[in-house]
């Protein structure tokens, strides 16, 4: 499947979102997420591994908006050893629209071939008139183990909190990805449908 | 036609959160099958335990190196060891990296040992530095390099 394809599909499918915000170097990855409170499309390009920027087209479930982000994300720090790799994250959009609402954050995980873990806090400033946080924490176990190439699979469990609702909801989480494709889903009776997917070339 | 099918899949939320559960609730057997096939697999294959000039084991899986050297004629081989290669994506940018050198026949990835094959034309002058960049621009690190004379 030519990568048009993989990006119209994206869009009609309209997913969600996240996992490794920064690419190897020289590479591009296109973000697709859905979730209670947005729909978003983000490409970004990473020069290095240490950083990405890219642009994000956002529709705002809450506010019933659009608005559209130029991000920065950085490699603060990363670890790796012989079973595990580390990462520490610092990200930040603003709006191009207005330039008064920004926001700016960290997300940090931890995996091996077997276990993951990851958090993140997004701190929002000034869109359409108010502040607002997000906060996730997020468990995964890889249920085998699969080879270079081969459709790896992780069961994971996800807690969240947003301060505009004052909602949070913790979830199981399927994620299966392959190659370049990544592709995860979850579900809750509180804030329905999280889903995401990725493609990276 | 796409968005529409899309929102008919959310209004069925409750098939999907059953689906979802019975996946979940399938994928510890698979996790269990899985095990047993990796045990079978090391009682019987083994690992290629070649002994170094320098006095070090070269671990790599017999069957994996077989079936990395078959076909390939007049190559050095590099096997690197890397830190922080954890999961597809990561080797992916190690594999995109050393494909664009044309002297690389071919390359391999060993997840579970965290090593990386690299099949060298003869010509090529292995160099332990630029191979070290390499994996750093991809944010892992090069723990060792060993070298095959084939």
């Amino acid at each position: 499947m030519g990568i048009y394809k993989i990006i119209i599909l994206s869009f009609v499918l309209a997913l969600n979102v996240d996992a490794r915000p920064i690419s190897y170097s020289g590479g591009s990855t296109v973000m697709l997420k859905s979730d209670n409170m947005s729909k978003s499309i983000y490409y970004h390009y990473s020069p290095t591994y240490k950083y990405s920027v890219g642009i994000e087209n956002l529709e705002d479930k809450f506010f019933n908006k659009n608005k559209n982000y130029l991000r920065l994300t950085y490699l603060i720090n990363r670890k790796n050893t012989d079973i595990s790799q580390r990462n520490l994250y610092f990200q930040s959009g603003v709006l191009i629209d207005d330039t008064d609402g920004f926001f700016y954050g960290i997300h940090g995980d931890w995996e091996t071939r077997r276990w993951f873990s990851g958090f993140g806090y997004k701190d929002t400033k000034n869109t359409f008139g108010q502040d607002y946080t997000d906060q996730y924490i997020q468990l995964g176990v890889a249920p085998y183990i699969g080879d270079y190439g081969d459709l790896h699979t992780w069961i994971m469990i996800k807690t969240k909190k947003n301060s505009l609702t004052n909602t949070q909801s913790t979830y199981p989480e399927l994620k299966f990805f392959q190659g370049p494709t990544l592709v995860k889903f979850g579900y809750s009776d509180k804030t329905e449908w999280d889903l995401h997917f990725m493609y990276r070339f | 036609m796409g968005f529409t099918l899309y929102v008919q899949i959310l209004k069925k939320g409750e098939l999907m959160k059953k689906i979802l559960l019975t996946l979940l609730l399938a994928s510890p057997l698979a996790w269990a099958e899985q095990d047993h096939a990796n045990m079978h697999d090391h009682s019987h294959e083994g690992h290629l335990h070649d002994t170094m000039v320098d006095g070090k084991n070269l671990d790599v899986s017999a069957e994996r190196f077989d079936a990395f050297m078959n076909e390939l004629t007049n190559v050095n081989v590099a096997v690197v060891s890397v830190k922080g290669m954890v999961c597809d994506f990561c080797a992916r940018g190690i594999a995109k990296t050393f494909e664009k050198d044309e002297t690389v026949q071919k390359i391999d990835v060993d997840l579970d040992n965290g090593k990386v094959l690299i099949a060298y034309s003869k010509s090529k002058d292995i160099n332990y530095s630029e191979i070290e960049k390499k994996i750093l621009s991809n944010g892992q690190s090069m723990s060792d390099l060993q070298i095959l004379e084939i």
